[in-house]
Parts: structure tokens; C-alpha cells; sequence
């Protein structure tokens, strides 16, 4: 179990990133964290993993802290180092029980290739596999499902599932709610910092049609707000359709506001 | 938009600069002020300003190979090699004026072919070839943590090789090992100047002092495997003058250690240090200049604690 109590990051002191956050991630689950852009999603796996110092707070894993040891941290992009090949990349984690081109037969990435010339989901798949190499008991996934295609994203959503059955602790961010309602056991809306929502299972269909509306409302007030202000020539909302169009269409009912 | 580039060049060097501190900015402007009036004597001597002409646009060429800002060059501007070529123009303005003081009309007169050559070029000889067979055997003799001379070798491997066997083959000219040994020294001192993922840094699972001992030595074990045949040729012809290549090797033993040290004194993943490129070219005079070589080891001590500070927050875990 890891345990978060009252943890707070800033980058600087007025500006809190993460708020005074408590939240508890039982093992055998995978908890899905979900926000807008800058809601501290990936300050807050940052700060869990230690990368970014906390002002306050404690992490504890069981009771202790916590440990890099016991985690693996797959990072939003999937930087390498350049000139080196994939199968030099994988063999830094020392696991001689992980073979490497078994687990390559789901991936089919050229490990011997030099990892410039691979696409970024090609990349993205091979941080994954040097995750999955590593055999951590909590696994930090930061947007796992990005650059990936359809096939891939089935494929690590299966491991993912089963690696959840081995009783391993799994956080997932990303900013596509249906990728986590597809996956996770239980969401946390985070935003400016504190969770605002926690939601299980079952909830998820309501919470997901509460949080589109509740974005979209908000997104068309403002931009109906800068139509007014500014308003866009015929063919520069022809390229922010659908949005834009109903904004227009709602122009003067939100000029009375 | 050519303006508001270079207005972002201006601000990022003069943000570098304020980064340094006041102590590092009084220090540099010492080594410049000691540097200039050599520069400027060397200037007025016959064959002595071809040989700053050659080092200065070596330099400028290794430079301009290792820019990282290509991509955005090309995705922004419809002409990047006229901005590469204006920015290296103003960098010759360092030896404009002492050409034009002593009268050294062909040198003037080769500054603009040399960087107009440079401009064109986009990778080193070989640089293509990193799939090749060969490149592919070799490498697999560094070790997997020595990920930097991975990266390096398969980069640079045809030119390396070359200056090598060069250094072999004419080992039997008194200057001559020295100077492929100062080449073969220097180059693989661009291998560090990256900051690995943190994942990789990771993946060793060693502390901080565990983790400098095992780069230090494996670094120094591929350098002393490249340079060993170099000196032995050199003995066999000049054994009165053993000392000469053997000073060379510990004096980049203690560069390289040097430079791995600074290196994760001012880590962080994925990024291209200032500290480093900074603190790299006064250890590198400090070969070059003797005198300065104090100065090397005590930051090289400063450096060691540094960089253990550093890594800990990376390592803290590996106690």
C-alpha cells in the first residue's frame, strides 16, 4: 500500500503544484489519475518516484518510505540515449530470468537496430519493455498509451491486467478519461493540485459524462468570450469546428452573462 | 525573424553567463584575459596563425556537428545554413581584428570559404555507417554500462579508427603519437557531455560513490585499451623519450576522470549541461596549459563532492 499524507510540491512557493494531498493506493489495483493539462499529474508521480522534491509530506510504501527499489517509473516521453541499440538499452536492467525476445514476439521491435531510427510508439514500447524487465512490485505509468497504436495499446492493456492479478500496484496518468475507464479500478480527478473525485467501477459511465460537460461548458463560455472580443474570419472557424460553431451559435446568449 | 533569432541567442548567452555566478564569470574572464595576448602574439607569426587558423575551425566544425538546435533550424527558417553561416562569421570577429592588425591577408582571405565549407557539411565521415558489421563487432567489447562509448564509437568510429592507424603507421616521427594521442584523448571527452534518461542512470542500482568508481574505471580502461599500442609503437622507437606519451596518458587519465566527475556534478536526465561544457574547456586548457593544472585538481575534488551530492537525490535509494 502506498500512503500519500498532506504531500505539497511547488516549483516555487506561491505556486503549488501538488496541494496538501492525501490519497492511499491499495496493491492488486490499477488507480488511474486523471486531469487537465497542469493539474500536477505528472509532478505528483515525479514526487512519488523522488524525482521532484516535496515541500511537505510523506510517501510510504507499508509503512515506510518509500523506496525506489520497489518501483518503476515509465516517463511521459521516452528519452534514450543516442547510438545505442535497444537490446543495449534492456540489457542495463539486470533480470536474467526476463527473456528479452520471447517478450519481443508481442512488440516485434528491431532490438539490434540503434533506437534513433525507431518511431516514438516504437520507443514508447521499448521503455515499456525495460519496465516490465525490471519486475518492480509498484509501477508508475506516465501516459503509457501515448504515440501507441491500436493493437499495442490492447496488448500492454492485457499486461497490465494480469500484472494487476500478481498483486503488483499500478498508477496510470493520462488526460483521455476512456482510456482509464477501460483499465483502471479506480480514478482520481486531480486538479490545481487536490484530488476533487475519486470514483470506482461502477461510477465511472456518470463521472465520465459529468466531466465532458463540465470541460465543454466551461471551454465554450471562454471562447464565446474571445469571439466577442475578437471575432474569427469565416474561414478560421471553419478549423475550429465543432466547438467553435456552437460557441457562435451561443455568442449572444453568453454576451448577457 | 533572422533579428528576433539572434535576440534569442543574445538572451540565452547572456542567461548562460548570469547562471555561472559572479566567481565562475571572474575566472573565465581571468583564463580569457590570459589567453587573448597569446592568442593575439600567435596571430602575427608565420606558420604559427595557420595552426590557430586549423584548431579554430576544427573546433567551429566540431561545434557545428554536435548543435542540437538543427531541427528547429530547419523547421523555421526557409534558409538555416544562412543563419549557421551569420553566427559563425560573428564568432571569426574573435580573430578578424589580429589578422587585419599583422597583415595576414590569406588567412582574411580563407575565413569565408572555411565557413561556408562548414556550413555545408552535416555529418563526420562514417558518421552513416552505424550498422555496420565492423562498428557493430567492436562495440561489443565496451561494456553495457559504458553506454557513452557505445554511443561515441559507433559515431565516430571511422575517424577514430583513421586517426589511429595513422598514429600507428608513422609512429616512427617523434611527434607523431603525441599528437594522435592528444586527438584520441580529447574525443572521447564529447561522449560525456549528454545527461542520461534517469532510468539508466537507475538501472545500475548502485550509490553515488559506487556508481562514479564503476564509470571512472570502465572509462578509463576503454581509453587505456585504445591509447596502449600507440605508446608501445612510440617505445619502440623513442625509448629514450618514454616519458613523453606516458605523461600524455596520466594527464588524460585525470582529464577523463575529471570529466565524468563534472559531468554528474551537474546531471540531470536528458540534458546537455553548461556546467559541463564550461568546466570541460578550462580542464582541457589545463592540459594544454600546465600551469593551470592545480586549478584542474582542485576542481576535480570539488567536482568528486558535487557530484555525490548530486546523484544522491537521483540514488538515495542504493545505500
Amino acid at each position: 500500500m502506498i500512503t500519500i499524507e498532506n504531500l505539497t510540491v511547488a516549483y516555487v512557493e506561491e505556486k503549488r503544484i501538488i496541494d496538501s494531498l492525501d490519497v492511499a493506493f491499495s496493491p492488486g489495483t490499477i488507480h488511474g489519475i486523471v486531469g487537465l493539462n497542469g493539474a500536477g499529474k505528472t509532478t505528483l508521480l515525479n514526487a512519488i518516484f523522488g524525482l521532484k522534491k516535496k515541500q511537505s509530506g510523506t510517501i510510504t510504501y507499508n509503512g515506510v518510505p518509500i523506496n525506489k527499489r520497489e518501483m518503476s517509473y515509465l516517463m511521459t516521453e521516452s528519452f534514450f540515449y543516442s547510438n545505442i541499440t535497444g537490446r543495449e538499452y534492456l540489457r542495463l536492467f539486470k533480470n536474467k530470468q526476463f527473456h528479452v525476445d520471447r517478450w519481443n514476439d508481442l512488440f516485434l521491435l528491431p532490438l539490434d537496430e540503434i533506437i534513433d531510427t525507431y518511431s516514438s510508439g516504437m520507443k514508447k514500447k521499448l521503455a515499456l519493455l525495460g519496465i516490465l524487465m525490471q519486475n518492480k512490485p509498484v509501477m508508475v505509468l506516465d501516459e503509457p498509451f501515448n504515440n501507441l497504436d491500436i493493437e499495442s495499446c490492447r496488448i500492454i492493456r492485457s499486461i497490465l491486467l494480469k500484472l494487476k492479478d500478481m498483486g503488483k500496484t499500478i498508477l496510470i496518468t493520462s488526460h483521455i478519461i476512456e482510456t482509464l475507464t477501460n483499465l483502471c479500478d479506480t480514478i482520481y480527478y486531480l486538479e490545481q493540485g487536490k484530488i476533487k473525485n475519486t470514483i470506482s467501477k461502477p461510477d465511472f459511465g456518470k463521472f465520465e459524462q459529468e466531466i465532458f460537460s463540465a470541460i465543454e461548458s466551461r471551454n465554450e463560455k471562454l471562447v464565446a468570450e474571445l469571439l466577442g472580443s475578437a471575432p474569427l474570419s469565416g474561414k478560421q472557424v471553419k478549423l475550429y469546428e465543432p466547438a467553435f460553431q456552437r460557441a457562435i451559435e451561443h455568442r449572444d446568449l453568453f454576451r448577457r452573462f | 525573424m533572422i533579428t528576433a533569432y539572434f535576440h534569442i541567442r543574445l538572451k540565452q548567452m547572456l542567461r548562460a553567463i548570469a547562471s555561472l555566478g559572479w566567481i565562475r564569470i571572474l575566472f573565465m574572464a581571468g583564463i580569457v584575459a590570459f589567453l587573448i595576448p597569446g592568442l593575439f602574439d600567435q596571430l602575427s607569426r608565420k606558420p604559427h596563425v595557420y595552426y590557430v587558423f586549423v584548431v579554430f575551425y576544427a573546433i567551429l566544425l566540431m561545434v557545428h556537428l554536435k548543435r542540437s538546435d538543427r531541427l528547429f533550424l530547419k523547421t523555421h527558417f526557409v534558409n538555416p545554413k544562412l543563419i549557421c553561416f551569420t553566427e559563425y562569421l560573428v564568432i571569426s570577429s574573435l580573430l578578424i581584428p589580429g589578422l587585419l592588425i599583422h597583415h595576414q591577408w590569406i588567412a582574411m582571405a580563407v575565413i569565408l570559404p572555411a565557413i561556408l565549407i562548414i556550413v555545408q557539411v552535416d555529418r563526420l565521415p562514417g558518421a552513416r555507417s552505424l550498422h555496420s558489421g565492423l562498428i557493430s563487432k567492436m562495440v561489443r567489447f565496451i561494456p553495457d554500462g559504458s553506454f557513452e562509448w557505445k554511443s561515441g564509437i559507433r559515431s565516430s568510429f571511422i575517424f577514430m579508427a583513421l586517426i589511429w592507424i595513422i598514429g600507428m603507421g608513422t609512429s616512427f616521427y617523434i611527434g607523431s603519437v603525441p599528437v594522435v594521442l592528444f586527438i584520441l584523448g580529447i574525443m572521447p571527452l564529447g561522449f560525456y557531455e549528454k545527461g542520461e534518461p534517469v532510468q539508466m542512470l537507475l538501472a545500475f542500482e548502485k550509490e553515488a560513490n559506487g556508481f562514479l568508481w564503476y564509470k571512472i574505471r570502465t572509462s578509463l580502461a576503454l581509453f587505456t585499451a585504445i591509447s596502449l599500442l600507440l605508446i608501445a609503437a612510440f617505445l619502440v622507437f623513442h625509448p629514450g623519450r618514454w616519458y613523453i606519451p606516458v605523461a600524455e596518458y596520466i594527464l588524460f587519465l585525470m582529464l577523463h576522470s575529471y570529466f565524468i566527475l563534472t559531468k554528474y556534478a551537474f546531471y540531470e536526465p536528458n540534458t546537455k549541461s553548461g556546467g559541463l561544457q564550461v568546466f570541460g574547456a578550462i580542464g582541457t586548457i589545463g592540459v594544454i596549459i600546465p600551469i593551470l593544472l592545480p586549478i584542474v585538481w582542485l576542481l576535480t575534488i570539488r567536482f568528486y563532492l558535487k557530484s555525490r551530492k548530486n546523484l544522491n537525490f537521483y540514488l538515495n535509494d542504493y545505500h
